[in-house]
């Protein structure tokens, strides 16, 4: 089974070990999941400060 | 030119609805979702899964009757609940609270998972950056201390309660 990681920057989930967005470093400890679809219309997205659409992590230890 | 206005003030406002979930299934709801959603074309521009609300899940779209219509065919999805909910209300759900917020130095917990569930220990020392909190177990002769992470326990017993009843008694 894949371990999905977040990256402890911009929240971005992922299976890697660096974030493919920022470049971070990712974590595999992680709470809270946020799909964001349409951050252009999205409240949600808004109030996070996601630009990209994909799968967001609330909080990375 | 008022139309055209006004279809677009329509489209600009989503509204928040939650979704009842079978409870520890949360994220598997929100990933069918989001396939669904990409399916059908119905407009949802995110789906909210949080830590704190268990059974639970927030759903922003326009149409509430196409995303009823949606979650009958998800086994996991339940109902969902009447009405929208505006993002003031869930905002605090965006910036999760610690794990170890409401534990601290001597409470009495259970272990809720992990090898030493069922075990009650007491809190030695809490790191808040990591979120882990170190413990010895009650029921162990030589009292090793061990770290776990912060929801891995449930407070039984905490020290600002026994303090209270001691100072009741004398």
């Amino acid at each position: 089974m894949k371990i999905i990681r977040a990256c402890k920057t911009c929240h971005y989930l992922t299976e890697k070990e660096s974030c493919p967005f920022c470049s971070s470093p990712t974590s595999k400890r992680w709470r809270g999941y946020v799909v964001i679809r349409n951050p252009e219309s999205s409240q949600v997205a808004e109030h996070m400060n996601i630009k990209k659409p994909g799968k967001y992590a609330l909080k990375v230890m | 030119m008022n139309n055209t206005d006004s279809i677009q003030t329509d489209e600009e406002k989503t509204k928040i609805y939650t979704i009842k979930t079978q409870v520890g299934k949360e994220q598997n709801t929100a990933d069918m979702i989001n396939s669904r959603a990409a399916k059908s074309k119905i407009k949802i521009p995110s789906i909210l899964v949080t830590p704190e609300l268990r059974g639970y899940l927030f759903i922003e779209a326009y149409d509430k009757e196409r995303i009823k219509e949606m979650i009958k065919t998800i086994s996991y999805a339940r109902n969902i609940l009447e009405g929208d909910i505006p993002l003031e209300q869930i905002k605090h759900f965006l910036v999760p609270a610690s794990a170890v917020a409401k534990i601290s130095e001597g409470d009495v917990v259970e272990m809720v998972s992990g090898p030493f569930r069922g075990e009650t220990a007491k809190v030695t020392h809490i790191d808040d950056t990591k979120e882990e909190i170190t413990v010895e177990l009650f029921e162990s002769v030589v009292p090793i201390p061990i770290t776990v992470r912060g929801e891995q326990v449930r407070v039984i017993k905490r020290k600002e309660d026994e303090k209270k009843k001691e100072e009741k008694k004398e």
